[in-house]
């Protein structure tokens, strides 16, 4: 377990809620409209405090992980409002307990901003989705917007301190772990993106 | 709706402090390179104290963005005006101008986020 990602995460997750909640009245529908494609059995990386739990389709068997038990910690009680299952675990999503292709969805929520190595989280992520299973993405990346872009770089090293980096390469990395980006859409600007990937099965020769 | 107004009114709010605060710093006959660099790291520091206030009531990435261009340009932009005495002669008038100017910012972003909303890759699957 990568503990300094822990206790920055135990630490953020006291005001996590007060700094989430515009984003979460304002870009609850379109993370509602993605995550309507969830289905079958779904792992979401980095549940946080569970705001994004109101937003999933009702009925479905969900393992939502976090690095810090602080975090999970909040998410109880919102998970257990959810209509379908919701099993709270804490794991590293750069060592995850589960076998190869085990699920069908996976869906992450601003995590790839803070996971301190993407490709390799991602590459788990590949190995425990089932073929033809498919990613579901909703992150902040770095702009391609020229002035933005260079904001981005110059406050990534401030937020880092208190938690996510602000130029990450997302879809970049989600292509370097193997997987075949079938949609990507930019919510606000380009920086918040909505982004659907596939695991292809490995054809036998 | 509520959303829209709402970053009109910050980005005037992050254009009228910006535009105080260069206000109170530089004087007429300052050097004007000096002026616009102090006036972009007031601008600077404006939005960022500014942005992480009002991220919470409308979107951490809506208030931050539009702010640090507010900031950054308009640090400069009323450091180069305040150091020629162009413009502006009370402390009302310059901050009206902030806020117009904090406006016209918040247009051009909401300008430039419906051109790029939308699907870049969909392979329709």
């Amino acid at each position: 377990m990568d503990t300094a990602t822990q206790r920055k995460w135990d630490a953020a997750s006291r005001n996590f809620d007060v700094f989430s909640y515009g984003d979460d009245l304002r870009l609850g529908p379109h993370k509602q409209r993605l995550f309507a494609k969830m289905r079958g059995e779904t792992l979401m990386l980095a549940a946080g405090t569970g705001n994004d739990f109101r937003f999933f389709p009702p009925g479905l068997s969900i393992i939502a992980i976090d690095i810090s038990a602080k975090m999970l910690e909040r998410a109880t009680k919102k998970a257990a409002v959810y209509q379908g299952r919701i099993d709270l675990r804490q794991m590293d999503a750069c060592q995850l307990e589960f076998l190869d292709n085990t699920f069908d969805t996976i869906l992450t929520v601003c995590t790839f901003c803070s996971v301190p190595k993407p490709v390799v989280a991602l590459r788990e992520l590949y190995r425990v989705l089932k073929p033809s299973g498919q990613i579901l993405m909703f992150e902040h990346v770095r702009s391609r917007i020229g002035p933005v872009g260079v904001f981005l770089d110059l406050m990534t090293p401030l937020s880092r301190r208190l938690g996510p980096d602000l130029n990450r390469d997302t879809v970049g990395n989600v292509q370097k772990a193997g997987f075949r980006i079938r949609r990507e859409e930019n919510v606000y600007l380009d920086i918040i993106k909505a982004i659907e990937g596939i695991k292809d099965p490995v054809l036998s020769p | 709706m509520i959303f829209t107004i709402g970053d009109y009114l910050a980005g005037m709010l992050v254009g009228a402090v910006t535009a105080l605060s260069v206000r109170m710093v530089v004087w007429p006959g300052m050097d004007m390179v000096i002026a616009m660099i102090v006036g972009m790291a007031l601008g600077m520091l404006v939005h960022l104290i500014l942005g992480l206030g009002l991220g919470p009531l409308i979107g951490m990435f809506e208030a931050m963005i539009p702010a640090s261009l507010i900031g950054m340009y308009g640090g400069m932009f009323f450091g180069m005006r305040d150091s020629m005495a162009a413009g502006s002669r009370t402390l009302p008038a310059a901050i009206a101008v902030g806020a117009i100017f904090g406006a016209l910012v918040i247009a051009g972003v909401h300008f430039y986020d419906r051109a790029l909303r939308g699907a870049v890759v969909d392979t329709g699957e």
